[in-house]
């Protein structure tokens, strides 16, 4: 039986961990100019990076744009998730392809179709002076504000998809039983609903969480120049600064603390919910 | 009779025909040419002035890789120690061409395989290179909203103007060698253009991700100066925005696009036919007419309209500024880290 993970490991061994450890080799080198990478040992660039105030910062809206961005998520996608879980109709299963339906358009053609929403000529603003709701054209584009909502929009369908899974597999005659004892309706959900589709929701959170940590397109399209997250400073070390010792470093840094908040929370989650 | 020796080499032979994936193609001047290069207009007019008419007579298929520059410069760097590349002809502008080619990733240009090199410019031969297009980094303004049109690169820094000079993010290292040339700096000295970029964005500059999203901002008249190669104003102007250029008192600063042969080139002929089709006069003159670059070679001619609005007079050539590569090349770091810490940070 132990044989039929053999491919998905050799995969990840071979797709993932070689890599990793290339990345991590190169993350230890110097950076020159015109030799681009020196051979070298040291953990210079990891320190550089962690003293470097404009890193802190990157980490930290990184970070805070990742947080706000699952907790909005989570509440946005919880009452559709429901709803989907508890469906009994033939036409579930279209409400969840419908659901999957914006996973089918790629995240840079779906930024692109804002753009043409959010810009200063675009849509929303036209259509507001037009209607002289607006005498000067809202900046849409290029705000936090925008990357918000394009996240969410993005991370939506994992979210409803996971937890709806697990409402799913929570028998109905549970709530019933509440009623009959007496629960209210929000009672119930406190105490019932919310506490069994508990592993629903630590899977969707964390699902959600690291793909908003690593957000790259959504955060350049829409957040715009002065807006910055890891992943496009990332692609700025290595590919307009062609410093690869840098940019790995980065990465790795992500990595870091992408893990650590995962592992921290799901354990914090396990405990409060005896998630097992 | 086949002796034992003739026999194994002739299999060797076979083998190694057999081994590679297309034996025949990759025989000299002809079968497949990969070429890196920007899509867009200019991967579309390089297949229909090139690649169709000049190389497909002669039995050459053109395979485009198409790729901005940033990737196309990883992927040179990233596959040189490999033996056999990804490309055999690599375009890329000739500050990325300099930095890519101290890793010794280029063939040597070879004039017995380039026959039109002789009436190339000579001012823009490289080594390991052929110039294909050029331009220049000029100022565009709107000619409705500005009526009195600055002179110089300095002039951006007017206060009237706040707020109405952008700035595309991805021309960094040329937005900061234009707030060096406005703060008395050179092409060797960027220094003072750092208290100068800091000055211009206390003068609400704006930032566009792009060269496109600039444009859609200068339609909207959203912002009204930039900084900008003279032959992408030629193509908005063309697109209908409202545009004119002034090329700036201390000099406009040349950009030169040019095409290599990677070492490891699996079709180095192949990659040599194709540069010297690149300096073919007509589709040099074509390039012109559609995207506003000029020709690098004596014998394309340009209509005369289309000369007026996309080269430099001879005043403005004699200012042409050519970058310091090697200086360039060692600032990088420093200008992207202050570009994106302290002017956009």
């Amino acid at each position: 039986m132990a044989l039929l993970v053999l491919p998905a490991c050799l995969l990840v061994l071979g797709l993932l961990i070689g890599p990793m450890i290339l990345m991590f080799r190169i993350s230890l080198n110097h950076f020159s100019p015109t030799q681009l990478m020196i051979e070298a040992f040291s953990f210079d660039n990891y320190v550089r990076a962690a003293q470097d105030p404009y890193y802190q910062e990157i980490v930290l809206t990184t970070l805070g744009m990742a947080l706000l961005c699952t907790a909005l998520t989570l509440v946005i996608a919880y009452p559709a998730a429901y709803w989907v879980g508890r469906l009994q109709s033939r036409w579930k299963s279209l409400v969840v392809i419908a659901t999957l339906f914006p996973l089918l358009v790629g995240n840079v053609v779906r930024s692109a179709g804002w753009m043409a929403l959010f810009t200063r000529d675009g849509l929303i603003n036209t259509t507001l002076l037009k209607a002289h709701v607006i005498s000067e054209p809202l900046a849409l584009m290029y705000t936090p504000k925008a990357v918000v909502f394009g996240i969410v929009a993005v991370v939506l369908p994992y979210m409803i998809l996971t937890i709806s899974a697990v409402i799913e597999s929570i028998p109905r005659d549970l709530e019933d039983a509440a009623a009959n004892l007496g629960a209210s309706a929000m009672r119930t959900f406190w105490r019932v609903i919310l506490p069994l589709s508990a592993p629903g929701v630590a899977a969707g959170s964390i699902l959600v969480f690291v793909l908003c940590m690593n957000t790259y397109a959504t955060a350049v399209l829409l957040g715009g120049p002065r807006f910055k997250m890891m992943a496009p400073a990332i692609f700025d070390q290595f590919v307009r600064g062609n410093n690869w010792p840098m940019g790995a470093a980065l990465a790795f840094m992500l990595l870091a603390v992408t893990m650590s908040f995962t592992i921290f929370g799901s354990i914090a989650f396990a405990r409060r919910y005896r998630v097992r | 009779m086949i002796s034992r020796r003739h026999f194994l080499s002739a299999s060797a032979g076979a083998a190694s025909v057999l081994a590679s994936n297309a034996p025949f193609a990759r025989a000299a001047e002809s079968g497949q040419v990969v070429v890196g290069t920007w899509g867009g207009d200019y991967g579309q007019l390089l297949s229909d002035l090139i690649d169709k008419p000049l190389l497909a007579p002669k039995g050459i298929e053109v395979l485009q890789d198409v790729a901005n520059a940033d990737p196309r410069k990883t992927k040179l760097l990233a596959e040189r120690q490999s033996r056999r590349g990804s490309m055999d002809v690599a375009c890329l502008s000739d500050s990325d061409h300099y930095l890519v080619e101290t890793t010794d990733a280029f063939e040597a240009i070879d004039p017995a395989k380039i026959s039109r090199l002789d009436k190339v410019f000579p001012e823009l031969r490289t080594r390991t290179a052929i110039p294909h297009i050029y331009s220049a980094q000029v100022i565009l303004y709107n000619v409705n909203q500005v009526k009195a049109p600055p002179t110089s690169w300095a002039d951006l820094w007017d206060p009237k103007w706040r707020g109405r000079v952008g700035l595309a993010d991805i021309l960094y290292p040329n937005n900061t060698i234009m707030a060096a040339l406005a703060a008395g700096g050179n092409m060797s000295n960027y220094d003072p253009g750092e208290k100068k970029l800091m000055e211009l964005r206390s003068l609400d500059a704006k930032i566009y991700p792009s060269n496109e999203a600039l444009a859609a901002a200068l339609k909207s008249e959203e912002v009204w100066l930039t900084s900008m190669w003279l032959a992408r104003g030629f193509m908005w102007k063309k697109a209908g925005i409202p545009l004119s250029h002034v090329v700036p008192k201390e000099g406009a600063v040349s950009i030169v696009f040019e095409a290599s042969v990677p070492r490891n080139a699996r079709n180095k002929d192949g990659g040599f036919a194709y540069l010297d089709a690149m300096l073919d006069p007509k589709a040099q003159a074509a390039f012109a007419d559609k995207m506003g670059y000029v020709p690098t070679v004596s014998d394309a001619v340009l209509p005369e309209d289309i000369a007026k609005q996309v080269s430099l007079s001879e005043a403005d050539r004699a200012r042409l500024l050519k970058p310091d590569y090697k200086y360039h090349t060692e600032r990088m770091q420093r200008t992207l880290d202050f570009w994106n810490k302290e002017f956009k940070g």
